[in-house]
C-alpha cells in the first residue's frame, strides 16, 4: 500500500496541481497568521524582558516607587536591610532625541531611555571594548555610554555630541562610550543611554531623587523575605518587586491588546482550517471512484482511511514549510508598526529583533499538520466507511449534505441562542464571555449556509443561461459550495464587524475629542508621551505662553503614574474651576455641576470609565491612592467618559494634587484665546518667542489629526489580518470553483456540446463566483452586525472598560461589501478559464 | 440550407482520427474514412467497442476535429471554421441524443428541454410553445414541472429527446440512444426517434449495438479498423413499419 500511496500522491499532484496548491496555501497562510502573531506577541514581552534583564540583569529585587521618583535616602535604608548583600540605586528618564525639528509629530519621535547607575556599583555594565576608565565619566559633563546599534543607526562616533529633550529641558550629551546591553540580553532595546547618576540627575534637575533601587540578595536569603522585610522598612511610598512580577505586570498592561492580535489571528487560522476541510473534502469526491476500486479490489477500510490522512498530512507540512517563513516574514514586516502601537500607548520597548523560539515551530507544525488532519479526519472516514457501489457511481452521486442542511442549521441557531443564554443567565460575570459568544458565533454561522444556499437557489427560476442560472446551480453541490460561501462569511463577518467597531470608537472618539480637546492651543513638551511626570515645562516657558496678549484662559495639566493598590494608573491635576471646563469631562452618570463642585470645593477626585469597571467603583465610593506622603483616600465625585489609555486614570484639581504632592511642574498649557484671534497665527508667534525649544505647540486642529493617527496606527495589525482572512476565503472560491469545475465536467461538456460557447461557460462560472461573494456577504453582514455587537457592548467594555457609542456608517460597510464582491469575482476568473476550456470531448469519456 | 433530398447533410473526405497516449504511443481509430449522406437519411453504425463509433458521431457534431481529411456539415468545411463558429452551427443545427440521457438532475423536465433555447438566448415566450409541442408528442405533457430523478429510463431519454429537437436540428446524432434502456423502452424510444426525425425530414444518424434497432435504418455502416467496412445501402426508408400513436411500434 506504501508503494501505491506514492505513486499515487505523485499521479495526483500533476494531474491536479492547483487543487493541491491552494491547499497547501490555505495551511501556509493560516500557520502565517498565527505565527506572525504569536511571534509578536512573544517578542513584545521578550523586548520588555530583554531591557530589564539588561538592566537588572542581576538584581534578585527591584524597589520601584508608587509616585513618579522618590527620595534617595531610600537607598541606605535597603542596604541596611538584612538579607541584602548590595544594591544600586537607578536614575530613569525618558527621553527625546532632539533633532532640531519643532514640529515631530506624535509618532515620529524618537524616544530613547536614560539610565543613571553608580558606576562603583557591584553590577555588571556590558562595556563595549577595553576597561573602562571611570573618572571620565564622572568629569566629562554630559558623558554617555550609547549602543553600539543605536550608534551605527545615528552615526555616531566617541566624542560625538548629540541632544536629548525632557519637557523643556534641553540636555548636550557627548558619545563618551559604547555599552552592549544586547551582549547581556539579545532582545534589549538599543534606545538605552547610560551615565553616572549624580550627573543625571544634576543635568535633567531632579538632585536627590531616583526611581529604582536593584537588590542582590546575600547567599541563603529567601527572596520573599528579604521583600516583605523591605516593604516594612521602606514604607508604602515604594514597591518591592521581583523580575518576574515585573514582568508580569507589563504583561497585564499589554495583555487585553495582546489578547485580540491572538484572537484575530484564531480567526485567519479558522478559515484556513476551513479552507483545508473544504479542499480535502472536494478532492476526495473526485477520486470517490478511485476509492471505490480499491475497496472493491480488497482495501479495507482502515487503508483507505490512512491513504487519505497521509496525503493530507504531507500537504499539511508543505504547508507548514512555506507557513513558517511567510509568519516570520510578516511578523517581520509588521514589528515597526506593533512596536510603534507599543511604545505608543504602553511601554518604552521597542522590539527590534524577532526571535523565534523552537517550541513555534512545533506550534506551527501543529497546526499545520494536525488541523489539515483533522480537517480530513470526518471526511476521511465518510469515504472509508461508504458502500462501495456507491463510491463507483458517477454522475448523479448523492448530496448528503443536502439532507443534513435542515440538521446544520438547527444546530447553527440552538448554537447562536444556548450561547447567548448563557451569557444573559450569568455568563457575563466572567471576563472571557465575549469571546466565548464570539467563537459561538463563528462557529454557529457557517452551520447555517448550507441551507440558506439550498433554499435560496431552489426558489430561483432561470429562464436564461445566465448570472440566476449560475445561481441556480450552487445549490447543486452543497458539499462543495457550502463550504466556499461559509468560510467566505467568517470572513466577511470579521471585516464587517471590526470596520464597524472601529468606525464607532472613532466616531465616539470623535465626539469625546471635540469636548475634551476645546481649548485653541496645546503645548506639550515633546518628550512627554501624557504617562509619567518626566516630561515637564519650564515656568518661565508657562509665564511666557500665559502672558501672551491673545490668550484669554489658561488650563495646566500635570500628570505622572501613579498607583491604586497594585494597579498602575495614570494621575492627573488640572484647573477644575475653568469657566465652561466641566464639560471636558462628560460624566457617565451622575449631575455634573455637584460632580465639579465636589471636584474643586471637597478634595474628590474623577476617575475614568475604564479604571472604574476593572476596581468596580463608581460614584460615591473612595479610591486609595499611593502620595508621598502614603495611601490616601479619595471620594469619586463622578466616573467620566476616558479613551486616553486602557489602563486607568483619575482627575483631580491641581489644588488637590499640590496638597497631597507637593508643588511640581505642569506637563501641559492650554490655552484659550480671545475672539478674533487665528490660533495658527499665534501658534507661529509663540513659537517664533521660543527659537529652539523642545515643545509641541499645536492648534486644535492639529492635535485632533495627531491623536487620530495615532488610532490609526493603533489598528492597521488588525487591518493585516482582516486581509489575510479575506484573501484566505477568497483562495476557497478559487479552490471551490476549480472543484466544481472538476466535478461538474460531464455537466460543462454537455453545455459545450448543445451549443454553449466558451465565453458563455466563463460567465456562468464568473456567476457562480459572484454567486458565493453574494451568499457570503449575506450570511457575513448578519455575522458581522452580531460581532459588531459583541466587539462593542462585551468584549471591548470588559477588556478596556470603554463605552463605545455604536455608530453605523454606510459608506464603508459598501466600500468592504464592493471588495468582497470584487475579490470573489477575481477569484472565479481562473476556474472559469479552466471550466470554459472543457471539451465536448468528455462526455464520451465520461460514458 | 435548404431542404433538398439530395443535399449532402454530413461528408467525410479521408477522415482520420489519431489519440496519443502516453504508454502505448498513438493510437489510429479512424483511418482515411470516407462517405456522404443525403438529407433526410437515417444510418445505422454498428461496432465493436472502441472501434470509433463515438469518436465518429464527435467528429460529424463539430465536437472534435480530425487529425487529417476533412468534415463537412451542410456544405461547410468544419476545420475552416472555428471553436465558437462550429459550436454556433451545432447549437443551430445539430441535435445530441446519448446513451446515459446526460439530464440535469437540479433542473426540471421543462427546464431540462428548454436548455439548448436558453443557450442560444431565446426568450421564453420563443421557445415555450415548442417545449410544450414536443413534451405533448412524447407523452410527457404532464410531468414539465418534475424532476428528472423521478423519470424511468424511457422516460428520461424521451427528455432528451425533445432537448435535441427543440432548435429544429437538420441532423440527428444518437450515441447508443438504448444502451441504458430494455429492450422494451429501447424499441419506443427507438420508433420515437425514426418517426420524429422523418417527420421533420431530418438526418438521422445513430450507433447501437442491437442488430435489430440497426436494421430500422436505411443503412447500415459497421466500423472496424477505423473503417466502414460493410455498408448495405437501401434508396427508401424500411417499409412495412407502423407509426403508433404516441410514440409506441408496433412490430413487423
Amino acid at each position: 500500500m506504501t508503494r501505491y500511496f506514492l505513486k499515487a500522491l505523485g499521479a495526483h499532484f500533476r494531474a491536479g496541481k492547483s487543487l493541491y496548491l491552494l491547499t497547501v496555501v490555505g495551511v501556509a497562510l493560516g500557520v502565517a497568521s498565527v505565527l506572525s502573531i504569536q511571534i509578536i506577541n512573544r517578542n513584545a514581552l521578550a523586548a520588555f524582558r530583554g531591557s530589564v534583564t539588561a538592566v537588572s540583569g542581576e538584581a534578585d529585587l527591584s524597589v520601584m516607587g508608587r509616585t513618579p521618583s522618590f527620595s534617595e535616602s531610600v537607598y541606605p535604608k535597603v542596604l541596611a536591610t538584612p538579607g541584602v548583600r548590595a544594591a544600586w540605586p537607578m536614575y530613569r528618564v525618558e527621553v527625546i532625541l532632539d533633532e532640531g525639528k519643532e514640529s515631530a509629530s506624535l509618532t515620529d519621535r524618537l524616544f530613547m531611555e536614560i539610565i543613571g547607575l553608580d558606576f562603583f556599583a557591584p553590577m555588571d555594565i556590558p562595556w563595549r571594548g577595553t576597561s573602562m576608565d571611570l573618572s571620565s565619566p564622572m568629569e566629562t559633563s554630559g558623558w554617555a555610554a550609547v549602543t553600539p546599534l543605536m550608534a551605527d543607526r545615528m552615526g555616531w562616533e566617541k566624542g560625538g555630541k548629540f541632544k536629548v529633550a525632557s519637557g523643556s529641558r534641553q540636555v548636550d550629551l557627548t558619545v563618551g562610550a559604547m555599552v552592549d546591553f544586547q551582549a547581556l540580553s539579545p532582545l534589549a532595546s538599543p534606545k538605552l543611554i547610560v551615565m553616572d547618576i549624580g550627573q543625571a540627575q544634576d543635568l535633567f534637575g531632579q538632585l536627590g531623587r531616583i526611581h529604582q533601587v536593584d537588590v542582590k540578595l546575600a547567599e541563603g536569603a529567601d527572596v520573599y523575605t528579604v521583600q516583605a522585610a523591605l516593604e516594612y522598612r521602606l514604607g508604602e511610598t515604594v514597591r518591592v518587586v521581583t523580575p518576574a512580577q515585573r514582568e508580569q505586570q507589563a504583561e497585564g498592561l499589554m495583555s487585553a491588546f495582546r489578547l485580540n492580535l491572538t484572537a484575530l489571528s484564531m480567526i485567519s487560522l479558522f478559515v484556513g482550517l476551513f479552507l483545508v476541510y473544504s479542499s480535502t473534502q472536494a478532492s476526495l469526491v473526485r477520486r470517490r471512484e478511485e476509492f471505490g476500486l480499491l475497496r472493491s479490489i480488497g482495501s479495507t477500510r482502515k487503508q483507505v482511511f490512512w491513504l487519505i490522512i497521509g496525503e493530507v498530512g504531507i500537504l499539511g507540512a508543505c504547508g507548514v514549510a512555506i507557513g513558517i517563513p511567510l509568519g516570520y516574514w510578516a511578523a517581520q514586516s509588521n514589528v515597526e508598526m506593533v512596536s510603534a502601537t507599543l511604545t505608543n500607548l504602553y511601554l518604552l520597548s521597542e522590539i527590534s529583533t524577532l526571535e523565534l523560539p523552537f517550541w513555534l515551530y512545533g506550534l506551527s507544525a501543529a497546526i499545520g499538520i494536525g488541523g489539515a488532519v483533522s480537517g480530513a479526519v470526518i471526511p476521511a472516514l465518510d469515504i472509508s466507511r461508504r458502500d462501495t457501489r456507491a463510491l463507483l457511481a458517477s454522475f448523479t452521486l448523492h448530496e448528503k449534505i443536502s439532507s443534513l442542511a435542515p440538521l446544520s442549521f438547527v444546530a447553527g441557531i440552538l448554537i447562536l441562542i444556548l450561547s447567548s443564554l448563557w451569557y444573559l443567565l450569568g455568563g457575563q460575570a466572567w471576563l472571557h464571555a465575549g469571546f466565548v459568544l464570539a467563537v459561538a458565533l463563528l462557529v454557529g454561522l457557517p452551520l447555517l449556509a448550507p441551507l440558506m444556499v439550498r433554499e435560496i437557489c431552489g426558489l430561483i427560476r432561470a429562464r436564461s443561461f445566465g448570472f440566476m442560472y449560475s445561481l441556480k446551480g450552487l445549490g447543486v453541490r452543497l458539499q462543495t459550495t457550502a463550504f466556499a460561501v461559509a468560510s467566505l462569511a467568517i470572513a466577511v463577518s470579521m471585516l464587517i464587524g471590526i470596520t464597524l467597531m472601529i468606525g464607532s470608537f472613532k466616531k465616539t472618539l470623535e465626539v469625546w475629542i471635540g469636548t475634551s480637546i476645546q481649548a485653541d492651543i496645546y503645548i506639550t513638551p515633546t518628550s512627554w508621551r501624557g504617562k509619567d511626570g518626566g516630561g515637564t515645562l519650564d515656568p518661565d516657558i508657562v509665564e511666557t505662553m500665559t502672558d501672551h496678549p491673545s490668550v484669554a484662559a489658561v488650563d495646566r495639566l500635570r500628570g505622572f503614574r501613579a498607583y491604586t493598590g497594585d494597579r498602575r494608573i495614570t494621575l492627573a491635576g488640572v484647573e477644575m474651576g475653568l469657566l465652561g471646563g466641566e464639560s471636558r469631562f462628560p460624566l457617565i452618570s451622575g449631575d455634573t455641576e455637584s460632580a465639579y463642585r465636589q471636584v474643586i470645593e471637597e478634595g474628590a477626585v474623577l476617575v475614568g470609565e475604564t479604571l472604574a469597571r476593572k476596581v468596580n467603583l463608581w460614584a460615591g465610593d473612595l479610591i486609595s491612592i499611593f502620595t508621598a506622603k502614603g495611601e490616601v483616600p479619595f471620594s469619586i465625585a463622578g466616573v467620566y467618559y476616558d479613551y486616553s489609555t486602557d489602563g486607568g486614570a483619575v482627575i483631580m484639581d491641581l489644588s488637590t494634587m499640590s496638597r497631597v504632592f507637593d508643588d511640581g511642574p505642569v506637563n501641559s498649557v492650554a490655552l484659550y484665546l480671545k475672539e478674533g484671534y487665528d490660533p495658527e497665527v499665534v501658534v507661529d508667534q509663540l513659537k517664533t518667542s521660543l527659537p529652539g525649544s523642545s515643545l509641541q505647540i499645536r492648534s486644535n486642529r492639529r492635535l485632533r489629526t495627531e491623536v487620530f493617527k495615532i488610532f490609526d496606527q493603533t489598528f492597521a495589525i488588525t487591518q493585516l489580518l482582516k486581509g489575510m482572512s479575506l484573501l484566505i476565503a477568497v483562495c476557497g472560491i478559487t479552490l471551490m470553483l476549480l472543484v466544481l469545475a472538476r466535478e461538474q465536467v460531464s455537466e460543462l461538456a454537455l453545455y459545450r456540446a448543445i451549443g454553449a460557447r466558451r465565453s458563455q461557460i466563463f460567465s456562468v462560472y464568473v456567476g457562480k463566483g459572484l454567486g458565493m461573494g453574494l451568499f457570503g456577504l449575506l450570511l457575513g453582514s448578519v455575522g458581522g452586525f452580531l460581532l459588531a455587537g459583541l466587539l462593542i457592548f462585551v468584549i471591548n467594555r470588559a477588556y478596556f472598560g470603554w463605552t463605545i457609542q455604536p455608530h453605523f456608517d454606510g459608506w464603508p460597510i459598501l466600500q468592504q461589501a464592493a471588495t468582497i464582491l470584487g475579490a470573489a469575482v477575481i477569484a472565479s476568473l481562473y476556474p472559469a478559464i479552466r471550466a470554459s476550456r472543457t471539451p465536448a470531448t468528455e462526455l464520451s469519456r465520461d460514458q | 440550407m435548404d431542404n433538398d433530398s439530395n443535399q449532402i447533410a454530413l461528408a467525410f473526405d479521408r477522415v482520420s482520427k489519431v489519440y496519443e497516449t502516453a504508454e502505448s504511443g498513438p493510437r489510429d481509430v479512424l483511418d482515411s474514412l470516407t462517405f456522404e449522406i443525403r438529407q433526410g437519411q437515417t444510418i445505422a453504425v454498428v461496432g465493436r467497442s472502441g472501434s470509433g463509433k463515438s469518436t465518429l458521431l464527435n467528429l460529424a457534431a463539430g465536437i472534435d476535429v480530425p487529425s487529417d481529411g476533412e468534415v463537412s456539415l451542410f456544405g461547410r468545411e468544419l476545420s475552416k471554421l472555428g471553436d465558437e463558429e462550429r459550436t454556433l452551427l451545432r447549437r443551430d443545427h445539430v441535435g445530441l441524443i446519448f446513451q446515459f440521457f446526460h439530464l440535469l438532475q437540479h433542473l426540471t423536465v421543462r427546464d431540462n428541454v428548454s436548455l439548448s433555447a436558453m443557450i442560444a438566448g431565446e426568450k421564453p415566450r420563443d421557445f415555450d410553445p415548442r417545449v410544450d409541442a414536443l413534451l405533448d408528442r412524447v407523452g410527457l405533457a404532464d410531468r414539465g414541472g418534475d424532476r428528472v430523478q423521478k423519470l424511468s429510463g424511457g422516460e428520461m431519454q424521451r427528455v432528451a429527446i425533445c432537448r435535441a429537437l427543440l432548435m429544429n436540428p437538420k441532423l440527428l446524432l444518437a450515441d447508443e440512444p438504448t444502451g441504458n434502456l430494455d429492450d422494451e423502452n429501447g424499441g419506443r424510444v427507438m420508433d420515437l426517434m425514426l418517426s420524429l426525425a422523418r417527420e421533420e425530414g431530418m438526418t438521422l444518424v445513430y450507433v447501437t449495438h442491437s442488430r435489430e434497432f440497426a436494421d430500422l435504418a436505411d443503412d447500415v455502416w459497421e466500423i472496424h479498423g477505423g473503417k466502414v467496412e460493410a455498408q448495405s445501402e437501401t434508396t427508401e426508408p424500411q417499409k412495412g413499419r407502423e407509426q403508433g400513436s404516441k410514440g409506441e411500434v408496433r412490430n413487423r
